[in-house]
């Protein structure tokens, strides 16, 4: 049977991130996202909130910082400490940087701002990304029409996040979903998401033994794979952010054997 | 309080194509049981030991005359009451968290008394060999996939109906559910109704019936025996008290006579002692 390899406080944390992100998004009127899809950068792969204008109101993502914060203090007081030096080293101008570094997913800007500032590693990332995905989410919202595929390799159509999780919805459609801004959009059971090959001789499905829902859908053209959960098998449908993080244990699996979610035929070859 | 789970059994959206039977023994690798033709698409005359859903197929004459063919999943119902449970003198039966209705066989000693009560006919015994050729029983039933339920998952037959016949899910929306759907059908089928039997406090498998029980072959009222209530839930608390109270005073009966031996014995040393 499937068992998650995190730790239930670490799941439970994530679970009431996630609550607040969906209060935050709820709070914000889908007026302030205003796109201009541009079609031929769409087909070039540009992620259509890339395109779009969003009205952030940086007092209110500085106040997600510091809800940020007070949940993790409460949850493990142990961090309390570390995190609580962030809110002092905030201000409207970083704030404004910080959205701009976490939307295009820059690392190294935030490896730099902790060891500036003498802070752990991962805690300016964790904090920007958290605290920005509800406007990702609202982007995906409002252009949920419009965007209902993806170019095969250039990740997700909204935010750009790579593709690694998809789900069997009603007859067995294969819908994928990104964690990061609960973008979803259909796609041919037999197929790369990172390449498009759909040739079912070089298209494989690992199963897990004992666990009957998930599979690890793998390309051996491009070698880039896909985790596919069957959750209609569940009882309840977890967020696609809390199944991405539950099944983290075929990310494993996956890499271990070869398999990227960044994989390109060219890189292949 | 947990959320109290159910299974749903819409029968009007049946097709009888036994994928539930399927799943059931795929999932918990239930040996196939070859059976003769029966005289009807029906496979099995009823559940067994080792076939713990049966789909089963009646032909009925409606009140217009027509025919109908009524299909149903029949399995456990999972009675929130359950004689089963009532009845079993080694407690080899009981309710999990989510309410359903499991057998230990670890502990079963194959009474009996399980299948002779149960109301649903719906329990049964498997008779096993050990190693010197002796024979002993075990009760095999429906466990409503409780081992996929602990990880988040339906039952194994839910998940395969593709008919959408069954589902799981919560009981308060299932039974609103249930309830409109009855609603919904009654002009084609007047006697067509909600099946959640209160005799035995409700059941874990709420049916939507076209006609009535009857005419599935189901008890219209099933109740846990009297009997049964009267050995559970008086008869054993008592004798267990009954049994303390004895055990009580046989204890008392000990120590006092412990204290009164060692009096006497002290009188006897101490009047050895005077003698002497």
């Amino acid at each position: 049977m499937k068992k998650s390899v995190v730790s239930k406080e670490y799941t439970n944390l994530q679970k009431e991130i996630i609550k607040l992100q969906e209060q935050w998004k709820q709070s914000l009127t889908p007026e302030i996202v205003k796109p201009s899809l541009d079609k031929a950068a769409i087909e070039a792969g540009v992620p259509a909130a890339a395109l779009t204008a969003i009205d952030f109101d940086i007092p209110l993502f500085l106040q997600w910082i510091d809800e940020i914060n007070d949940l993790i203090s409460k949850q493990n007081p142990e961090q309390g400490p570390r995190v609580k030096k962030l809110g002092e080293l905030l201000d409207s101008e970083t704030a404004i940087r910080w959205i701009d570094e976490a939307f295009s997913l820059n690392q190294f800007y935030f490896v730099s701002f902790a060891q500036e500032n003498e802070i752990e590693e991962w805690i300016p990332q964790f904090f920007a990304e958290t605290a920005l995905r509800p406007y990702l989410q609202l982007v995906a919202e409002v252009l949920k029409d419009e965007i209902t595929q993806a170019i095969p390799g250039l990740g997700c159509p909204v935010c750009g996040e790579p593709v690694r999780l998809a789900q069997l919805e009603g007859e067995g459609k294969k819908v994928v979903n990104c964690p990061r801004c609960l973008a979803h959009w259909s796609e041919k059971r037999v197929c790369c998401s990172h390449c498009g090959n759909d040739d079912h001789k070089t298209i494989q499905n690992i199963t897990i033994e004992g666990d009957p829902t998930s599979q690890i859908q793998v390309c051996e053209k491009c070698h880039g794979y896909v985790k596919v959960i069957d959750t209609r098998q569940f009882i309840s449908k977890p967020s696609s952010a809390i199944l991405d993080l539950n099944t983290i244990h075929l990310d494993f699996v996956a890499q271990e054997n070869g398999y990227t979610v960044s994989a390109r035929e060219s890189e292949s070859n | 309080m947990a959320t109290k789970y159910v299974k749903y059994v819409d029968v009007t959206k049946c097709d009888g194509c036994r994928a539930c039977m399927v799943a059931c023994k795929n999932w918990n690798d239930l040996p196939a049981e070859p059976q003769d033709f029966l005289g009807s698409m029906q496979s099995h005359a009823n559940v067994t030991a080792d076939t713990w859903n049966v789909l089963t197929f009646v032909e009925h004459e409606n009140s217009k005359g027509n025919l109908d063919y009524l299909f149903r999943h029949s399995s456990c119902f999972h009675c929130t009451d359950a004689a089963c449970e009532k009845v079993c003198p080694e407690n080899a039966i009981s309710y999990t968290d989510k309410g359903m209705v499991v057998v230990d066989q670890e502990v079963c000693v194959g009474c009996g008394y399980c299948e002779q009560n149960c109301p649903f006919d719906v329990i049964h015994l498997k008779t096993y060999k050990d190693e010197n050729g002796k024979e002993y029983r075990k009760a095999h039933k429906c466990t409503m996939c409780t081992d996929r339920l602990d990880e988040g998952l339906q039952p194994a037959c839910v998940t395969t109906c593709h008919t959408g016949a069954m589902e799981f899910g919560e009981k308060d929306e299932i039974i609103s559910k249930a309830e409109k759907r009855v609603k919904e059908i009654k002009e084609r089928y007047p006697n067509a109704q909600v099946y959640n039997p209160q005799g035995v406090g409700g059941t874990h498998t709420i049916y939507v019936l076209a006609e009535k029980p009857s005419v599935y072959g189901l008890p219209e009222n099933p109740k846990v025996p009297t009997s049964a209530v009267l050995w559970k839930d008086y008869a054993q608390p008592i004798g267990k008290a009954m049994v303390g109270g004895v055990a009580m005073a046989l204890a008392g009966a000990f120590v006092a006579n412990k204290f009164f031996d060692k009096k006497n014995g002290g009188q006897e040393e101490d009047g050895g002692g005077n003698h002497e």
